[in-house]
């Protein structure tokens, strides 16, 4: 992380979104919206003062989902980069009632600017790589019967992360959320909203079964005397190393059981959980102290409308859509555009990494050239015949046509007119605007009217 | 007229989209599916570019059928 | 522009030739308006296909080219450069699809070289109405945008910073890093993520 912000070559742009993208493949215009930080990260130097004396002090932690609590003033996570703090505007009492102002008085530099604006800019470049990522699925929503999210030792495998971690709010300690305690027994349950037709997504997350069994580990590792239960429908272990790392987890003593877990409910100030071993063929029920639900990948949020905005499709489950499955898959139907990671399909991350690299050396393969040839089957305008009526302008779907000045000489001198004028590099060579045109003034090299109606006749001799 | 009549062979002219049509027409070359002979396909660079006048033109000129596919 | 059509015939192997009789269609190219010279090739797509090309231009200063083989979504690249390599403008040249949709999908040999002969007949007429076309040319702008800072984004942006390019990398978040900073270690070799 700190190679990217310490590179020479990259500039570094966070609470930033893309809003716009013209251009083509060499040319790209993006307007980006640069979000108000209220912190002039040029002098700050990341000293915590603000954040140690901010008074807004109950807000719910959603790096740590929830665990602990932050500040409004406030670093993502102490190894955040760039190492700097930022309002949360919602939160801070300065920016929403006008009061308060603490970290401004403490701050020893002077950075902190509560009249920041967000603002656009602009930004030419030649190639863009999509790396937007993934979500969880929100089982809330559609597990009822794993309790809609009201049990509160129901957890994400996310949220057993942040526990597990020991850089985290409870330093790798793992607790339950209801009470606070060391768990004794774990239940962990695969697949919760993938490969499930009827509530979920139809596919398989890919990264779940290995995570799983790290988890699964880890709880056998850190809590002596534990028990580790994992419901699953397959193991999947296709990669290099990951086969022995399941067979790991399965030696520290993790009990795997192969059915899909049919109910959760409380049973005093326990889970029950409700399921059939299939590989027994008999209904099984277990009792746990907290349990970790493996929830899908999805698309993050805002993908779609943002391959919109670039002008690329998404596919069936809203993840980016790769040109070819197995001969292009890091390429979009958009020229120019790359796609790196999750953001095209769940993976993990040795996949997400290669893909990455990948998407790099197309952009480099890109950057090898100075210029690139344009496809010169384009429309062309006979100046003498176009009048000037406009109805090819909103027909062309690239916008590459326009109505522009032309000079010439008549009777009484110079004088102007206004006729249609083609954007070479905008004009992708399809030929709808020919049709609209009256006087017949446009016509499209290679598939000239002259040409196609020459076909016609000689395959109706 | 009867289509099943064996000795007549229908003049049909395609009109198909480089991107979607032709190269749908060219997987149904891979995958060797059968179709009849007498369809015969004009390549367009996009559906964009068809033109009434082309159909005018083809029937003028005694096709029997035009499909324009994109 | 002068008149003169080279026509040549693919059997590609037995692909084509199997079904269509090529030796007859290039006969009846031959007879066609403005063709001075047809004749049919093994593999034109091969390195001494694409010499005839080159050779035929200069022993029959043909100024149009038809080549009736596969699909142009196939060698339509191919022969271009072809026909410029023989000192033809690239887009004096048509191609004839009569493999993918012919020889492939048609089983009757007669029907198939009738239908070879008209597609033939219809790329002759065709080239005969084409005009050199010059391929015009764009700068590139040596920088890329890399959008997410998860691990992909980090990994893409160092890999074209350390090319030697610039990047201007765009993370909706504060901090770059993504889901992985939240994870602890990571399979398989449990290393630390952040
Ligand atoms: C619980 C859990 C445990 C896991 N454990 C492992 C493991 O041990 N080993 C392993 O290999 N994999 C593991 N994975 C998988 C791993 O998290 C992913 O493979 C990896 O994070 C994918 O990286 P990414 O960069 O594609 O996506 P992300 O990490 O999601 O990064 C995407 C980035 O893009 C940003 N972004 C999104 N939209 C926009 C936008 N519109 N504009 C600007 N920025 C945007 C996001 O804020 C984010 O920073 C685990 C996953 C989970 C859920
Ligand atoms: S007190 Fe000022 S310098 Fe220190 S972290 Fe806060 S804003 Fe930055
Ligand atoms: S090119 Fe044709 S349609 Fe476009 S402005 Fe000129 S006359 Fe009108
Ligand atoms: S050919 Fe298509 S892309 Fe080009 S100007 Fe006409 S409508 Fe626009």
């Amino acid at each position: 992380m700190v190679a990217v912000a310490q590179h020479p070559n990259i500039e570094l742009r966070t609470l930033a979104e893309v809003v716009k993208v013209s251009g083509y493949i060499g040319n790209f215009d993006v307007t980006i919206k640069q979000k108000a930080k209220y912190v002039d990260w040029d002098l700050c130097t990341g000293c915590g003062t603000c954040w140690e004396k901010c008074p807004s002090k109950k807000i719910r932690n959603e790096y740590d989902l929830g665990i602990g609590l932050r500040t409004a003033i406030h670093k993502v996570f102490p190894q955040a980069v760039p190492g700097k703090p930022y309002i949360d505007a919602a939160n801070c009492t300065k920016l929403t009632k006008g009061k308060c102002g603490i970290c401004e008085k403490v701050c020893p530099t002077q950075a902190i600017r509560f009249d920041d604006k967000d603002e656009l800019i602009t930004e030419e470049v030649g190639a863009i790589v999509m790396a937007t990522g993934y979500d969880l699925f929100h089982w809330e929503e559609t597990y009822g019967e794993y309790g809609y999210g009201k049990y509160p030792d129901v957890v994400s495998s996310l949220y057993f992360e942040r526990l597990v971690s020991a850089g985290g709010p409870t330093g790798g300690k793992i607790v339950r959320p209801s009470d606070g305690k060391e768990p004794r027994s774990v239940a962990f349950i695969k697949c919760v909203g993938s490969r499930d037709d009827t509530k979920g997504k139809s596919y398989c997350s890919r990264a779940c079964c290995m995570y799983t069994a790290k988890h699964a580990y880890q709880v056998k590792d850190k809590i002596a005397d534990s028990e580790a239960y994992v419901f699953y429908m397959d193991v999947r272990t296709a990669g290099k190393n990951y086969e022995e790392f399941y067979q790991r987890s399965l030696n520290s003593g993790a009990r795997y059981i192969r059915g899909r877990v049919s109910k959760i409910y409380p049973r005093g100030d326990r889970l029950v959980l409700k399921s059939e071993d299939t590989l027994l063929g008999m209904p099984i029920e277990v009792e746990a102290d907290m349990v970790v639900l493996a929830t899908a990948m999805v698309p993050s949020e805002g993908a779609a409308e943002l391959a919109k905005t670039i002008g690329f499709s998404t596919d069936k489950d809203g993840f980016f859509q790769e040109a070819h499955p197995k001969l292009q898959p890091v390429e979009t139907f958009s020229a120019g555009v790359y796609l790196a990671g999750a953001c095209q399909g769940p993976k993990d991350i040795p996949d997400t990494v290669a893909q990455a690299s990948a998407a790099a050396v197309k952009v480099c393969g890109l950057f090898s050239k100075t210029e690139l040839a344009t496809e010169p089957m384009i429309v062309e305008i006979d100046s003498d015949k176009c009048s000037g009526c406009g109805f090819c302008v909103p027909i062309c779907p690239y916008n590459a046509l326009s109505l522009a000045d032309l000079s010439y000489r008549g009777h009484h001198g110079t004088a102007t007119r206004e006729i249609a004028e083609v954007n070479p590099s905008l004009c992708q060579g399809c030929g709808a605007c020919i049709p609209a045109c009256r006087t017949l003034a446009l016509s499209l090299k290679g598939y000239s009217n002259e040409q196609l109606v020459a076909e016609v006749d000689a395959l109706c001799l | 007229m009867s289509i099943d009549n064996n000795s007549w062979n229908p003049k049909i002219i395609v009109f198909a989209c480089n991107w979607c049509t032709y190269a749908a027409a060219d997987l149904a070359g891979l995958n060797h599916l059968q179709y009849p002979a007498d369809v015969r396909i004009i390549r367009t660079p996009c559906s964009g570019r068809m033109d009434p006048m082309l159909v005018l033109r083809a029937f003028n000129r005694g096709a029997d059928g035009v499909l324009l596919s994109g | 522009m002068k008149k003169r059509v080279g026509v040549f015939v693919c059997d590609c192997g037995t692909n084509i030739a199997s079904v269509v009789d090529t030796g007859k269609v290039a006969e009846y190219a031959s007879t066609l308006p403005g063709v001075v010279y047809a004749t049919t090739y093994k593999y034109m797509c091969s390195d001494p296909g694409q010499e005839l090309v080159r050779n035929s231009i200069q022993e029959h200063q043909l100024e149009q080219l038809v080549i009736a083989s596969c699909s142009p979504r196939m060698h339509e690249k191919t022969f271009r450069k072809a026909a410029e390599a023989g000192g033809l403008n690239g887009y004096m040249f048509e191609m004839v699809n009569i493999r993918e949709q012919n020889s492939w999908v048609h089983p009757d040999r007669e029907e198939a070289t009738r239908k070879a002969q008209d597609l033939v007949r219809m790329g002759v007429s065709k080239v005969l109405r084409n005009k050199p076309l010059q391929v015009a040319t764009v700068p590139i702008r040596k920088k890329a945008m890399v959008i997410g800072g998860g691990i992909a984004g980090m990994q893409a942006a160092l890999d074209i910073a350390e090319a030697g390019h610039q990047v201007v990398l765009v993370e909706r978040e504060a901090t770059i890093g993504g889901k992985m900073t939240q994870l602890d270690k990571t399979f398989p070799t449990m290393d630390c993520a952040a």
